[in-house]
């Protein structure tokens, strides 16, 4: 289990990182989300061991994360860690020999890896020489050649088209399945939503929200509802309850201040005829996210 | 090790690598060989002048002809051949004005004026160079001094008495400068820029490899991962030893291509008139084994190449730190230059320290780590540094590679994760007090 207990990271009298604590458990796939500044670098190189916490523990199965542990951690970075000078076989040999693997596991697990994300035609072409998707590609591969315990992934899906990003996700998901521990940033809230157990929200390096999004979306007090039908945008807007209607293409998206005020909305729908559609549903991670740090903002 | 490994596998399994040693390979062994390159293209400069000499005296001739060869060949250090091909001619003035146009051969014609002297009119084409000049001047000077002792009555053994050369013995009250040593600045002119200018190319490979990888590492976040598996020091030193295996390499590459050029130059029999780099090294070889300088190279090489060797290191060190400072590779270059120009100063002070013997100023940086490696062992050559001063020098080279060890390697894990230029310095004088 990777626990990160009451951390705090100062530069000079900036403070980077603010009392943060999460845990991540075998198999658990953990979100650290947050606008640019908001710490999530700070805190990866924290857990990497790259930057001594001012305060508070960075902890791997009880142990701290030294040189001893490392070879059990695959590390994306967000900008290339790539030698965009080496080719894909040279930069793996390297990235693979600081892991303490000998060169034919490196080479063995390169071709697999290769071959799963379908660039096995890169192997001895130079980094440099190939599209920023296939780079992308490249450095998950090599953040995962050592079948990592611990994999950081910092905005992995940078640069990568939708089938690309579908390749990754079941990556991802086979690796945590395999018990792997993830912890994942991205700016993208729906590729969170879809991999992620648990979150913590940072801003100005501070966590603002975090526990199992289950819950996050459960106690966000402000539920939508979407409604398909014969019925006025303003009409539903003059509802108590409502503060919102956004119209989208044959239906509308009803916003609505906390789940008590869903009756008060089906009873004004129901008035009118032809209603096709009426559903209460949870929040996206983008409206919580948005909101939190709207909030936390404003303060 | 394998840190080691990969950096010196990424700048040795290269094309460019290859490309580079096959070009310093050509250059070298073309080098010492450019005296028969140049004459088997062919040209004039191997042709011996013609020089005619009309004797009316009937006894210059040979006086004439011995002088002109022998200061020709004296001249001529490299083949030790004259220049000239002499003979005696019956000819008319007009039709050796006619050889003298058509094949830019010189004549000179002997006889002896109202005074019963020695007269000479030298017809030439063109104006004569200086040392021709010199030379046949020369030459008419003593055949005219020749004449003279012969006809004035002084016998033959006399007359040989005269002209032997007298006896000089030198003798010099500084403890340290011994006679027959009169040959040390010749050496220092001709050996030091041999031997200093591989240093000075091999500290800038040098520099530069170590600040181009570290700079790379850094501008790409590849450090970010390197520096998550191994620590800042293991990298540090890792990059250091990696970079002075390589120009040890490379040196010894760079020795191999001499030697190469020497042994065809041997096979090829290169002798010409022209001389050349390798006419050079055989005629300095002899030069140093005649001197007494060469008992003294027993201590001189060893402490030479354990200077060069500490400086080196030092050299790598501050490259290293340098490069974890700069956040990309324009920066690195700018900080480059001053390294180089450290190099220069030593090189142009090494090259003025036989013109400026007992200079106090010179002899002081002479112990200043970094200049040391370059200018220590030419004031070692010329006796104006003793053991003592060359062992002075290792040590405070030795001690500011522990001072570069202990504060840049603070400088350096500092430098390494820093992407950002602001307040660069304040960080740096941080990390230092940390």
């Amino acid at each position: 289990m990777l626990k990160v207990d009451k951390v705090t990271k100062y530069y000079g009298d900036f403070c980077a990182v603010d009392n943060l604590s999460f845990e991540v458990k075998e198999g658990e796939i953990f979100g650290l989300l947050g606008v640019n500044g908001a710490g999530k670098t700070t805190t990866f190189r924290m857990i990497m061991g790259l930057l001594e916490p001012s305060s508070g523990n960075v902890t791997l199965n009880g142990k701290k994360i030294d040189y001893d542990v490392t070879d059990e951690i695959g590390f994306l970075t967000e900008e290339r860690s790539l030698l965009t000078k080496l080719t894909v076989k040279e930069q793996a040999l390297f990235y693979g020999a600081l892991k303490g693997m000998s060169d034919e596991a490196i080479l063995k697990k390169l071709d697999e890896l290769l071959e799963r994300f379908e660039v096995s035609e890169y192997k001895d072409k130079k980094i440099k020489e190939l599209s920023k998707g296939n780079q992308q590609k490249i450095q998950f591969i090599m953040a995962i050649i050592n079948d990592p315990k611990l994999l950081i992934l910092d905005e992995p899906f940078s640069g990568l088209d939708p089938f690309n990003v579908e390749l990754f996700k079941n990556e991802i998901i086979s690796m945590s399945k395999r018990g792997s521990m993830i912890i994942f940033s991205s700016h993208r809230m729906e590729h969170v939503e879809l991999f992620c157990k648990k979150i913590a929200i940072m801003l100005r390096g501070k966590p603002v929200l975090s526990g199992y999004l289950s819950d996050i979306k459960r106690e966000y007090r402000k539920k939508n509802i979407i409604v398909k039908g014969d019925i006025k945008k303003k009409e539903l807007e003059s509802i108590k309850g409502v503060y919102e209607v956004i119209e989208k293409p044959e239906e509308f998206e009803v916003k609505i201040n906390s789940l008590s005020d869903a009756e008060n909305v089906f009873k004004e729908v129901s008035k009118h005829k032809n209603i096709l559609k009426f559903s209460v549903e949870e929040p996206s991670l983008n409206e919580i996210f948005v909101a939190k740090v709207g909030e936390e903002y404003e303060k | 090790m394998f840190l080691t490994k990969i950096s010196l596998q990424r700048k040795i399994k290269t094309k460019w690598f290859l490309a580079a040693n096959i070009l310093l390979a050509l250059i070298i062994v073309c080098g010492i060989n450019i005296d028969t390159i140049i004459t088997t293209f062919g040209g004039d400069f191997n042709k011996q002048r013609d020089v005619y000499i009309v004797d009316k005296t009937n006894v210059s001739f040979e006086s004439l002809k011995t002088g002109i060869n022998e200061s020709s060949k004296a001249l001529n250090t490299s083949t030790h051949k004259s220049s000239f091909k002499i003979q005696e001619s019956d000819k008319s003035e007009k039709e050796l004005k006619k050889l003298v146009d058509e094949d830019n051969a010189l004549v000179l014609i002997a006889d002896f004026n109202e005074n019963k002297e020695l007269s000479v009119k030298v017809i030439s084409k063109d104006y004569l160079s200086t040392v021709d000049s010199q030379l046949i001047t020369n030459t008419i000077n003593q055949t005219k001094t020749s004449i003279a002792l012969a006809t004035s009555g002084i016998s033959s053994e006399k007359l040989e008495q005269i002209y032997k050369s007298a006896e000089i013995e030198y003798e010099y009250t500084k403890d340290d400068v011994k006679a027959g040593e009169e040959g040390t600045e010749m050496i220092m002119q001709t050996v030091f820029p041999v031997v200093i200018l591989p240093f000075f190319m091999l500290t800038l490979f040098l520099v530069q490899m170590i600040g181009a990888e570290v700079n790379d590492e850094k501008t790409t976040r590849g450090m970010e991962i390197i520096i998550s598996n191994v620590s800042p020091k293991t990298h540090f030193f890792s990059k250091v030893l990696a970079g002075n295996l390589f120009v040890l390499i490379q040196g010894t590459l760079l020795f191999l291509f001499s030697i190469i050029g020497l042994v065809v130059r041997n096979l090829i029999g290169g002798n010409s008139i022209v001389g050349g780099v390798g006419s050079e090294v055989t005629s300095t070889i002899k030069d140093i084994l005649n001197s007494n300088i060469g008992a003294d190279l027993v201590y001189i090489i060893p402490l030479t190449l354990i200077l060069m060797l500490i400086t080196f290191i030092a050299y790598s060190l501050l490259a290293g730190i340098l490069a974890s400072m700069t956040t990309n590779i324009e920066d690195f270059q700018q900080l480059q230059t001053p390294i180089v120009i450290i190099s220069l100063v030593g090189y142009y002070l090494a090259m003025l320290a036989n013109v400026f013997g007992g200079s106090i100023f010179i002899k002081v940086v002479g112990f200043i780590p970094f200049i040391s490696a370059i200018l220590a062992p030419s004031l070692l050559v010329l006796g104006e540094f003793g053991i003592i001063e060359m062992l002075i020098a290792i040590v405070i080279a030795f001690i500011t590679v522990l001072l570069l060890i202990k504060y840049g390697l603070k400088i350096y894990k500092v430098g390494i994760l820093n992407y950002s230029s602001k307040d660069l310095w304040k960080k740096m004088f941080k990390a230092l007090k940390d």
